[in-house]
């Protein structure tokens, strides 16, 4: 139930200003930690800014829905939002500088398929990609206790799906002056779509974004279903509440409808920026990553074959002193 | 060496090395005198220990069990202790309690032993025997669970003991009159038989040899049809049954902030027809619990819960809830 989820106490935002602050945050820590790595070029050139982060986020979260679309075998709608949901709360405490967004796009959507009971091995979901399926997958493993983590485990997401087919269950039963409720389903659907592209399942409750769906294709229909809205669901809704609730219904619309549009070319050009100033540590493809790796490795290694191997080292070293000597 | 060195009386200074026959005594204090001095310094029946000048009795020295004087003065006092202290486990309502019980018995003896607070602890002790005459004296008859066991345990011994020794007498009568027998049989079939004497003796020979050994048949115990045992391992357990103070749970109905309109209840799943409009359940579904009015009042309660959630307003009210609740 969604009053006693996790996602009302820990993930539903006040405004779209606390989105900004967390994302700027995360950017500022990035940049504070990594200063050193401009090698005197000008900070905002150098690294990405939270809004530039923003871009590419949502340029990967497009790849992301265009990949549960293709998705093989066909998955349910809510990993989709699910996976979306994940893939935004990740990001306003992680920069894409440190954490790329390909491999946490991924991760996403694995871990989305799991919670919402699409059971999906690994190979078969790897199976989806074209690039070099193993490493995808091993690469997907790896990042999955991360994502979590950096989730504080809330895995529940509540998606406005099921709170649109409530509000037709509701419809065909109280509302039976309309007469083919059906219709409304396809256009709110789609406003459901459109709206895993924008921030509003940060900041309203499900069912908000359900209800807003359905009145705006009621609207596009051009059916009226208002008297549904006031006398059936909310008849013994306080006026102020009410006004609350078309209000937050009106602003949900219009982040819904005026999502910026993407620029390809913008996105290449920060994709650029963010292989010079992204983290190599953390990257699995830099030589950076390997060796730390393989350093922690060794270290667990030697940890493990540390009386052996120092006793060796001490004969060797002898063993070269006295040939250094005959020499 | 040194062991027999160390048992000494204190006051005429021999050992049990040099006298193997001293025997130690000792009394309420805990120090050890020699028999022979206890005759000298307690002939007229009282006198001070002349370690530690407490008044004794000579009636109260006893021989000293153990070596340190120490465990023989706690070994005394615990017994003096437990006499009074005698409550069983049974009688307490938690294990919790009975633990605690037992601790007090135990600070009390040490407290005593090391002589820590001497009077509060003799006060404590007297309180408490005023206290519990009662359940004092009942326990003081009531054998321990722990006594009835062993009595149980030796009870069965004892039976066993017996059988064993009934079926071994069976066997040396059954021998011994069997032995009879065949002599006679033989004396008499010497005297009657025509074959020759050496033929009758191996055939005789033979017969014994076949003959089975006596069977020995218990005799049948005595039970009861209701299974009470009869004798020692009947037991008293009609005890009264401890009263348990325990608050009772009393269910209260959860209240649930929706911050929406009121969901259908389950019942007007049905009476209202809401259930139409949703996938019937498979058979397969139904054999697992699953019910198509669990899917219909799912979306409903997830479409109303949270609509009239609004962050800015509700957000802070819970805020202020929480500091003021803290």
């Amino acid at each position: 139930m969604f009053q006693s989820s996790s996602q009302k106490q820990f993930w539903t935002f006040t405004s779209e200003k606390d989105i900004d602050v967390l994302r700027t945050e995360a950017n500022g820590r990035y940049i504070e930690q990594h200063k050193k790595k401009t090698k005197g070029q000008d900070v905002t050139s150098f690294f990405l800014s939270a809004d530039e982060e923003h871009v590419l986020c949502r340029h990967y979260e497009h790849l992301l829905r265009d990949f549960c679309r293709r998705f093989e075998p066909p998955m349910p709608p809510a990993v989709k939002g699910t996976a979306c949901a994940y893939f935004k709360r990740f990001y306003l405490r992680n920069t894409v500088m440190d954490y790329h967004p390909k491999f946490i796009m991924l991760t996403c959507v694995y871990l989305a398929c799991k919670v919402e009971e699409f059971n999906v091995s690994i190979t078969q979901f790897c199976a989806n990609l074209t690039a070099d399926q193993e490493r995808a997958a091993e690469l997907i493993l790896v990042h999955e206790l991360l994502v979590m983590q950096e989730l504080d485990f809330h895995l529940t997401v509540h998606n406005p799906l099921r709170p649109l087919e409530g509000f037709l269950i509701d419809i065909k039963t109280r509302f039976t002056s309309l007469s083919n409720p059906e219709q409304l389903r396809k256009p709110a659907d789609e406003f459901l779509q459109r709206s895993f592209a924008s921030n509003v399942c940060l900041l309203y409750t499900p069912s908000q974004i359900a209800l807003t769906a359905l009145v705006t294709s009621a609207a596009k229909q051009q059916v009226n279903i208002d008297k549904y809205v006031t006398e059936c669901l909310l008849s013994s809704t306080d006026k102020k509440e009410l006004r609350e609730l078309v209000s937050t219904i009106k602003r949900i619309r219009s982040m819904v409808n005026n999502i910026p549009p993407l620029d390809i070319e913008v996105v290449r050009s920060l994709e650029k920026k963010l292989e010079q100033c992204g983290n190599p540590e953390l990257n699995p493809d830099s030589e950076e990553y390997k060796r730390k790796q393989q350093e922690l490795l060794n270290a667990e290694d030697e940890d493990f074959s540390l009386g052996i191997s120092s006793a060796q080292e001490e004969e060797n070293r002898q063993q070269e002193a006295q040939m250094l000597m005959s020499v | 060496m040194e062991m027999l060195d160390d048992q000494a009386c204190p006051r005429c200074k021999s050992t049990k090395f040099r006298n193997p026959a001293l025997k130690l005594l000792v009394n309420v204090c805990g120090h050890t005198l020699c028999e022979n001095c206890v005759e000298v310094l307690f002939v007229r029946g009282s006198g001070a220990c002349p370690s530690c000048n407490t008044p004794l009795r000579r009636n109260q020295f006893r021989v000293q069990e153990f070596e340190d004087a120490y465990v023989e003065k706690e070994v005394d006092i615990r017994k003096r202790i437990l006499k009074e202290f005698n409550r069983q486990e049974d009688e307490f309502t938690s294990l919790q309690e009975y633990n605690d019980y037992l601790e007090e018995v135990e600070t009390i003896i040490f407290n005593l032993t090391n002589e820590i607070d001497m009077e509060a602890t003799k006060k404590k002790v007297e309180l408490y025997r005023k206290k519990n005459k009662e359940s004092i004296m009942k326990n003081r008859s009531k054998q321990s669970s722990d006594q009835a066991y062993l009595e149980a345990l030796i009870q069965e011994e004892k039976e066993k003991e017996e059988e064993k020794r009934q079926q071994l007498q069976f066997l040396e009568r059954q021998t011994k009159s069997q032995k009879k027998r065949d002599k006679e049989a033989l004396i008499d079939e010497l005297i009657y038989s025509d074959m020759p004497a050496a033929r009758v003796i191996a055939s005789h020979t033979a017969n014994v040899e076949t003959q089975e050994a006596p069977v020995f048949k218990l005799p049948k115990k005595m039970t009861l049809a209701t299974g009470i045992k009869v004798g020692l391992g009947y037991q008293d357990t009609f005890l009264p049954v401890p009263k348990q103070e325990v608050v009772v749970y009393q269910y209260e109905e959860e209240h649930y902030e929706t911050y929406g309109p009121t969901a259908p209840t389950t019942e007007e799943i049905d009476t209202q027809r809401y259930n139409r409009h949703v996938r019937p359940a498979s058979p397969q579904g139904e054999a697992g619990g699953y019910g198509h009015n669990l899917a219909c009042l799912r979306a409903l309660q997830e479409a109303f819960s949270g609509l009239l959630f609004f962050p800015l307003i509700h957000g802070k009210k819970e805020e202020a809830s929480v500091m003021e609740t803290s």
